[in-house]
């Protein structure tokens, strides 16, 4: 870009002007940059992640042999609660959807922000104090104990009388109204802002992903609200839903969370899925074998996935015709992933492949998946279900999923977009290095626990006797579990230093064939000088296309110099009909998400009043928010 | 380089997709409310349990009926907004508002009343009977903010971009609502149907 | 292990043919709970269906490990092996990712989720022949067998070869039932009664434990199952069903006094006194038991003491309070305790 002619650079000059936010701190509190944002959610979910890894590395050592005191129960139930509950909450959803979909989706999409970028603020400043919300609990000795996901009686104030739960419950109702917000700019933007001519059959396969997981979660995280609201109603406020006595089931909880609790493990796996249709065709230099069902068999897991949530209550004594319909619908959602499994493997098969970290990430990824998957296959079977259930084999069954399925990807776009966001490559022979040590820990920590669960290690104990066959693998695991650490700081080393001083990447180092490749390295705040016009399912390979958008650049075509302004475009063929002016940083998501942090500590206290005026002054602060027009 | 032919009729604005989201989600909260209420409903033998009177039934669908009715205006108004005619919008706006307002001040003065009387401390039903009612007018609460905020925006006489969508966003968010409140009284009252 | 070599025992060496495949100490039958040393008819489908799908589930993680190695193999090579292109790769995705998984988890479906599960159900009560109630407390398990007076704590008596029907409920929240060696769990509910079949095929002690988290102390929440012949478990029950024996030395006279004033009657029974709470375990028998405080110490003089001394120290937060007693006092209750046989 250093031979522009003079009118292309004063165009480009004029955009950055435009575009520019305020530097520093305040530049950060008021950003609307979804490119900002995502990086907010990215470090803000890794610290989380780490805080997660420290309480798992507390709870392996403590279980690295038997009849061990490093903690007493109450605090390992507190780190197993909050382990559970940060990795999934607070670290592996805002992570697909808040760093990797927000920062990617509108760069796939030749768009130059999501279609609410305030919203987008306030989704990541909520998320960020929702988490903090949550810790609060566990640093004021409140920590919640009764287990992720909660269960009722335990988790109501006759067992449990600490704020513990009540941290929880509001913290993720809290929680969710983040994931609900972008779920919704994803939604948007997929549908609205997509760069002329990407209709529907040319959306890039990483962002079906992020659509089938958006489109998702508006349905998977009611259930979980209306769950914590009653648990809260009742806890707090002495209604009756859960207990016996008056009317109530215990099995409503379970009903209500596990219909969030299942279609949120294809929330979690979703934009991993994603990762990895982004990174195969990249590598293997071909286009995806079987793409539009590829794209369909995201969508139906989704969907199926809905299905399923009562094969987490096999054990429950429900009637056997409920029984037999849950197991059937699992053994269907197994087909859209068998699909996508072997779509990936054929991809890599019929391609040149180069394996490269990102793809070495990928191919760990398939591995554990599939392992995964198998042991998942196996909890349809209704009567082995019924056996090891919260055992051990379930540990390491989900942690298949959620480690090596989400994670691992994830792992591997973190250094496929590393060149993308930083503009400098990372090193790849310590890249490589990480990774095996990376799988070689997650093999050792998690494939053991399917041994000690068929020998009985139920889930969730502090301590365990000698002389039950599980000393040896427990320890394995623990080792492994360290191994996973060396290889998990290593990656962040190798990252932190070649931000550093990394060779500079260039635009496309990889040759991806998505939009985010056809801009500079990192992106312009506005993305694209020129919103690029989209003729094929791969942009980013039809040099012809990228050439005309130079042209038009030079042309001033297409550049949108008039404001925060983009095209915004029909559903499903993507005319651009109108164009949208999109609103400049502001310090309202901020203050909203203030007042809403002070409202849910006022419920906590049980100052309901005071929680009604705040929530009054929120909505004001909303109102002030919406005042202003964009284009104004 | 114009291939793209502009139709002839512009599409839906991303803020009115925002909101049909948002209303997506609102109503499979609701969902899951219905659901719930069906769930304790048929693990109870009796419903409502004894020593409490099954809802009184007129009233409550008259108010339904007026609610409901005020989906016209709401269409109406989201029509002139579109065509630009920012004073009927407005007066469209108001009329509904008026209604909805009148609605809700009685739904209020009856929830209140029914809350004393039947406190949802007493039973499953009494509280789930309550929580979903009381959703349902905080929902229309909201809706009634939303149209007094657009009221004020209208105030200049002019239609923008902006306040379009914001109008036609509304009206979808009060059909949903009022869709809603019909399976919310109907469930409400289904003991005494 | 003394396990009997009968058909089971031998179908189950055969299936040890499959150990290679990655996990060597499975089936040597050592682990106490380990679900595939089956006792019962029922847990050796549910460990024969395990077997099967384990050899099924490495042939189809082979299949995928045998095509990522193909990928690195041919990285220099464009196509499949037999040079198809994208026409032969969508058939075998379609092949491989949608008829086949279509056939084997049909059938998978059809064996595990009518037959075994069938085979695994709750039982007919009258295809029984015992009775045994179990309540969850927190946490600990107590024990009743209906029509006869007798109660115990975390042991299971039942005889050899009969179907006993075992009755699952809750005292306070939600715990889950299950003896790895005889069948599948059960979930202890509150408003709720669930029931499994119990049918020991050979004597021994066989060990469960909860397995729903049920809060501090889920991880000392251990019960077994006593499998005897038929006589021992006849005489068993008849003393079970009796009061308590009588002290016979001044020592446990002193042992009751204690336990009758002191805080211990509160909340225990011992039936033929005048303790009659049903907070904690029923003490009636409790020297009969091998263990105490669900399975956490082995039931003898010094841990015995120590647990009255202090039960917060091997069970923290255990519902039992330390009390402040003498030590004359703990000597006498335990010499008390330690004859209730």
């Amino acid at each position: 870009m250093t031979v522009l002619a003079p009118p292309v650079e004063e165009r480009v000059e004029l955009l950055d002007r435009i575009w520019e936010e305020r530097p520093g701190v305040l530049g950060w509190l008021t950003t609307v940059d979804h490119k900002r944002i995502g990086l907010l959610f990215f470090f803000t979910s890794l610290a989380f992640f780490a805080a997660g890894g420290v309480e798992a590395l507390v709870i392996r050592t403590q279980l690295a042999g038997p009849d061990q005191r490093l903690v007493g129960p109450q605090t390992f139930n507190e780190l197993m609660t909050m382990h559970g509950t940060t990795m999934i909450f607070l670290f592996v959803v805002p992570m697909g959807l808040g760093a990797f979909g927000n920062y990617l989706v509108p760069l796939m999409l030749g768009a130059r922000d999501l279609a609410f970028p305030r919203l987008n603020a306030l989704s990541y400043w909520i998320f960020l104090a929702s988490g903090l919300f949550i810790y609060t609990g566990l640093f004021v000795g409140q920590g919640p104990d009764q287990g992720w996901f909660s269960y009722v009686p335990l988790a109501l104030k006759q067992f449990d009388p600490s704020l513990g739960p009540d941290f929880y419950a509001l913290g993720l109702i809290f929680n969710g109204l983040s994931t609900t917000a972008t779920a919704i700019n994803l939604v948007t933007t997929i549908f609205k802002l997509r760069a002329p001519g990407m209709s529907l059959n040319r959306l890039p396969l990483f962002c079906y992903a992020q659509l089938a997981a958006a489109g998702s979660a508006l349905i998977l995280l009611p259930p979980l609200t209306l769950d914590l609201v009653l648990l809260e109603l009742q806890r707090k406020a002495g209604f009756h839903f859960f207990d016996v006595a008056a009317g109530g089931s215990p099995m409503l909880w379970q009903h209500l969370f596990w219909l969030f609790g299942h279609p949120e493990v294809y929330l979690i796996v979703l934009p991993a899925f994603g990762i990895t249709t982004s990174i195969i065709p990249t590598f293997a230099k071909r286009k995806m074998v079987a793409a539009p069902l590829v794209a369909l068999a995201e969508l139906l897991v989704a969907f199926i996935g809905f299905g399923v949530w009562a094969h987490h209550m096999f054990s429950t004594g429900m009637p056997t015709s409920a029984l037999v319909f849950f197991a059937a619908a699992t053994f269907m959602v197994v087909i859209p992933s068998t699909v996508q499994i072997y779509a990936w493997l054929f991809t890599v098969n019929l391609g040149r492949p180069e394996f490269r970290t990102p793809l070495l990430f990928v191919g760990a990824f398939i591995v554990f998946f599939v392992i995964g998957g198998l042991s998942g296959i196996m909890f349809a079977a209704i009567p082995f279900d019924q056996a090891t259930t919260d055992t051990y084999f379930v540990v390491a069954h989900f942690h298949f999923i959620i480690f090596g399925a989400a994670v691992f990807p994830i792992l591997g776009g973190m250094f496929y977009w590393f060149p993308k966001v930083t503009g400098r490559m990372y090193h790849e022979g310590w890249a490589k290095a990480s990774f095996w040590l990376t799988f070689s820990g997650t093999a050792l920590t998690f494939f053991p626990m399917h041994i000690a669960g068929l020998l009985g290690m139920p889930r969730r104990v502090y301590t365990y006797p000698h002389g039950l066959g599980w000393d040896g693998y427990n320890l394995a695991e623990t080792i492994g579990g360290f191994i996973l650490t060396a290889g998990l700081v290593l990656i962040a080393a190798n990252l932190v230093f070649s931000r550093l001083r990394g060779a500079p990447a260039g635009p496309n180092p990889f040759r991806g064939p998505t939009l985010e490749w056809a801009t500079s390295s990192p992106p312009p705040p506005y993305n694209f000088a020129v919103i690029p016009t989209v003729r094929s399912e791969y942009p980013g390979w039809d040099d012809e296309a990228l050439f005309e958008d130079r042209r038009r650049l030079e042309r001033g075509l297409g550049t949108y110099p008039d404001g925060h302004r983009q095209p915004e475009a029909t559903v499903r063929d993507a005319y651009p009909d109108d164009v949208a002016d999109m609103p400049s940083e502001s310090g309202w998501p901020v203050a909203v998400a203030v007042l809403l942090s002070l409202m849910f500590a006022l419920t906590l206290t049980s100052h309901f009043v005071a929680a009604g005026v705040v929530a009054g002054l929120a909505g004001l602060a909303a109102a002030a928010w919406l005042w202003k027009e964009p284009a104004e | 380089m114009n291939v793209f032919a502009v139709p002839a009729r512009r599409s839906r604005a991303r803020g009115w997709w925002g909101m049909a989201l948002f209303a997506a989600t609102e109503a499979t909260l609701f969902g899951t409310i219905f659901g719930t209420y069906v769930y304790l409903r048929f693990k109870a033998v009796h419903w409502p349990p004894d020593g409490i009177a099954s809802p009184s039934i007129t009233i409550p669908l008259v108010l339904t009926g007026v609610l409901l009715a005020t989906s016209a205006p709401m269409q109406l108004a989201s029509a002139a907004a579109r065509s630009g005619r920012a004073r009927r919008a407005q007066a469209l706006l108001l009329l509904a508002l008026v209604v909805q307002a009148g609605y809700f001040a009685m739904q209020l003065q009856r929830y209140a009343d029914d809350v004393q009387a039947h406190p949802p401390q007493l039973s499953a039903y009494t509280s789930i009977t309550q929580l979903m009612v009381g959703a349902d007018h905080f929902h229309v609460f909201v809706g009634l903010l939303l149209n007094l905020f657009l009221l004020a925006k209208l105030m200049d006489g002019r239609v923008t971009a902006y306040r379009r969508t914001g109008v036609q966003a509304a009206a979808l968010y009060w059909h949903v609502v009022n869709a809603l409140t019909v399976v919310v009284v109907l469930l409400q009252l289904s003991p005494s149907l | 292990m003394t396990g009997t070599r009968s058909g089971a025992g031998r179908a189950r060496r055969r299936l040890q043919l499959l150990l290679p495949l990655g996990l060597p100490l499975l089936a040597t039958g050592c682990g106490r709970e380990n679900l595939l040393d089956p006792a019962s008819p029922q847990q050796h489908k549910i460990a024969t269906l395990w077997w099967v799908m384990m050899g099924v589930a490495w042939f189809g993680l082979a299949l995928i490990g045998f095509l990522l190695a193909l990928g690195w193999l041919r990285r220099k090579r464009e196509g499949l092996p037999g040079g198809g292109g994208d026409r032969v790769a969508t058939a075998l995705v379609v092949g491989l990712g949608v008829a086949a998984p279509i056939v084997s988890l049909s059938a998978l479906f059809v064996w595990s989720d009518i037959f075994v599960m069938r085979a695994t159900s709750a039982p007919n009560p009258s295809s029984t022949s015992l009775t045994v109630e179990v309540t969850g407390h927190q946490w600990w398990w107590e024990v009743r067998y209906p029509g006869t007076r007798a109660v115990t704590a975390n042991e299971i008596h039942i005889p050899v070869g009969a179907r006993v029907n075992l009755v699952g409920k809750t005292a306070d929240v939600i715990h889950s039932f299950w003896i790895p060696k005889l069948n599948r769990k059960i979930d202890l509910i509150p408003g709720r009664t669930n029931r499994i079949v119990l049918e020991a095929t050979r004597a021994g002690r066989f060990r469960g434990q909860c397995y729903e988290y049920c809060g501090l102390q889920h991880a000392h929440m251990g019960m077994e199952v006593v499998a005897e012949s038929p006589a021992r478990f006849r005489a068993w029950l008849a003393n079970m069903a009796k009061d308590a024996a009588a002290p016979s030395t001044s020592m446990q006279r002193q042992g009751r006094e204690a336990f009758l004033n002191e805080a211990c009657s509160g909340c225990h029974q011992i039936r033929g006194t005048d303790a009659h709470a049903r907070v904690g375990p029923d003490l009636t028998h409790v020297a009969s038991r091998a263990t105490i405080a669900a399975l956490t110490l082995p039931n003898e003089t010094g841990t015995l003491a120590g647990w009255i001394v202090d039960p917060q120290h091997d069970k923290p937060g255990a519902r039992m309070p330390a009390l402040d007693l003498q030590g004359p006092e703990v000597q006498a209750l335990v010499a008390y305790l330690e004859s209730l046989r």
